[in-house]
């Protein structure tokens, strides 16, 4: 196993950042923990790297438990938000530091920058220092001092939030190819599910210093337990109703919609009584345009070229985000029915907890 | 630029100019009169250079002990400006970096050294210099001016700066404080170590009135205590006393020359104009 929580915790006085965070983080895999600011992500990462002392619970890496072990100890490097290069040293002696420190041989500093830097494709900038870098180049040096290490776990705290949207999808794009040559266990904590989806093998979502549910990618979004995460997974967000559940045949449910004729159809396997109240969730892209449906208003129509979102209004005002794949038709302004199929109806109930 | 604004510059300039000359003139004439003949150096009133003779300057190094009073200074003011650089920068990071009870009161302790005026504690550091057999030894100049809030307040501002994952990144690379601050805070802005070397170092050469109790051999006295003798040595000599105080003020002056940029950075950053 790369890294195994077991019942970790952190209180700063009276106020609870992580409780009772267990998981798996299996080696070789890709994690990323992903939530709200302020939901301890990144006090969670901190933890497993030493910089903060757990409140309880036990932090075991590569079968080694480190819970009280010096940061440095742990075989783990870390790459930062604002990069924490030293500026007064060339990129070289950057990525060299720690080697330095550990009074490796001269000749395995210098073998082992080199490999760093030709792997982050760096070998020209050794000689500078890093402020005649651009974003991205200080973040590879970031990386470089980390691989330098060989640790057992890189752990990365927002590594990509100080670059424009461009270099941001191009260094995501590196980080995959990075994981798949390195093989190694890699951490990362973001704020945004964009960079969670398209990094990670293994996602944990995080709110309040519980992990909500934690899975792969897709699962996720497909599948989601709860209505924090079907609201945080996806872009743009999951369309949440209010309904009632106002009759059922075997599996399927029938959703009245509050202060609305119309009703969706839901399949529930489990215990859901009729006359509960439940919100139901519809992604973007699963409403239907067209024959029987909710009405909506259509206020404003974004058009993508492959794809529109249309933001309409229901009747009772609620706000509603429908996506269109290839159609080009102006609906600003027009009244639409939305549809969808069971299947894509997902229903939660009055604490926000799925019902399946 | 505008004319408006180009007869801003013009006036500013001159009003600066006229500045410069008020302070520089005490100066310029210590000098002329220094190079004067005694006769002469009193009754002269003219402001350009009448003679020119280094007498006085000859008189100065070779029948005062001004040489020995140089060592005693450059002695004194390098261990003073070391020992306060380094105990400082030691508080300060301790002060900014390492989490201990009692931080906060310490540091309050350290600001409130400053509304003590030093002159309230000579007669105590005089007795405990007196108890301790320092009076007339280095030993004795040295210790009471090694306290200097200043120099920690603007060390520990400098540390509260720096970005806590620079200390992260050192804490990850295997550093211990050691490495923290000798191998990556310092280095950051060494403008700070030498400004506050270059103010403390001035600050010590020019002390007089510690130095002066403490010490009572002639062949202990610093520079401007020193001075002090001279007049007693040669009576009202206008010419020798004028030299030895430019001799006296000579490595200042020098300082300010080859550092000038560096001291007015330093007088900015510890008068808090410039963080």
């Amino acid at each position: 196993m790369g890294v195994r929580l077991t019942n970790v915790a952190k209180t700063f006085g009276s106020f609870h950042a992580l409780r009772d965070v267990s998981m798996e983080i299996p080696t070789g895999s890709f994690a990323v923990f992903v939530g709200p600011s302020g939901c301890g992500k990144s006090t969670l990462l901190r933890m497993i790297a030493g910089l903060e002392e757990t409140s309880g619970g036990e932090i075991v890496i590569d079968d080694r438990d480190v819970t009280a072990v010096e940061p440095a100890e742990r075989q783990v490097a870390m790459v930062f938000q604002n990069y924490a290069l030293y500026p007064h040293l060339s990129v070289f002696e950057n990525m060299a530091f720690s080697l330095r420190l550990a009074r490796r041989p001269k000749e395995e500093v210098n073998r082992r920058v080199q490999e760093a830097a030709r792997i982050l494709q760096l070998g020209e900038h050794l000689p500078k220092k890093p402020s005649q870098l651009s974003g991205g180049q200080r973040q590879r040096v970031a990386i470089g001092r980390a691989i330098v290490r060989q640790p057992k776990v890189f752990l990365f705290d927002e590594p990509l939030s100080n670059l424009d949207a461009e270099l941001r999808v191009q260094m995501r794009l590196e980080l995959t190819r990075l994981h798949r040559q390195l093989g190694a266990t890699m951490i990362y904590v973001t704020h945004d599910q964009v960079e969670a989806m398209t990094l990670a093998d293994l996602i944990f979502v995080l709110k309040g210093g519980v992990v909500q549910q934690a899975g792969a990618p897709l699962a996720l979004y497909d599948d989601p337990d709860n209505r924090f995460v079907a609201g945080f997974i996806g872009s743009p967000s999951m369309n949440f109703l209010p309904t009632v559940i106002a009759a059922r045949e075997g599996h399927r449910v029938t959703l009245q919609l509050e202060g609305s004729e119309h009703a969706f159809t839901a399949d529930l396997s489990g215990q859901a009584a009729v006359g509960q109240a439940v919100e139901i969730g519809v992604r973007p892209e699963h409403f239907r345009i067209g024959g029987a449906g909710l009405p909506v208003q259509v206020e404003v129509a974004e058009e993508l070229g492959d794809v529109s979102y249309l933001y309409a209004r229901t009747a009772s005002g609620r706000e509603i985000v429908v996506q269109r794949q290839g159609s080009r038709d102006r609906l600003d302004g027009q009244t639409v029915q939305l549809s969808a199929e069971p299947r894509h109806v997902l229903v939660f109930d009055g604490e926000g907890r799925r019902l399946r | 630029m505008s004319p408006m604004r180009r007869l801003e510059n013009i006036v500013l300039t001159v009003l600066t100019l006229m500045a410069a000359l008020v302070w520089i003139f005490p100066l310029y004439w210590g000098f002329l009169t220094s190079i004067r003949s005694e006769e002469n150096a009193a009754g002269s009133v003219s402001i350009l250079p009448d003679e020119f003779q280094l007498k006085a300057y000859l008189d100065a190094i070779f029948n005062t002990k001004l040489m020995l009073w140089y060592v005693n200074s450059i002695g004194t003011a390098t261990i003073v400006t070391v020992l306060v650089i380094l105990i400082s920068m030691l508080c300060a990071y301790a002060l900014s970096q390492i989490r201990f009870p009692g931080r906060r009161l310490l540091y309050g302790l350290v600001l409130g050294s400053f509304m003590v005026p030093g002159q309230t504690l000579v007669v105590t550091q005089f007795i405990l210099m007196k108890d301790l057999n320092l009076i007339n030894t280095w030993a004795g100049i040295i210790l009471p001016q090694l306290i200097a809030p200043i120099v920690i307040i603007v060390y520990k501002q400098f540390f509260d700066g720096v970005p806590k994952e620079m200390r992260e990144a050192v804490v990850l690379d295997g550093g211990g404080e050691y490495t923290i601050l000798f191998k990556v805070f310092l280095p950051l802005n060494w403008g700070i170590t030498t400004a506050m070397s270059i103010v403390t170092f001035i600050g010590v050469w020019n002390a007089f009135f510690w130095p002066f109790l403490v010490v009572t051999s002639e062949d202990m006295m610093t520079v401007p205590v020193g001075i002090t003798q001279v007049n007693d040595a040669f009576g009202i000599h206008y010419a020798r006393l004028m030299a030895v105080a430019m001799l006296a003020a000579m490595p200042v002056i020098l300082a300010y020359v080859i550092f000038q940029r560096r001291v007015t950075d330093a007088i900015m950053i510890s008068s808090g104009v410039k963080g």
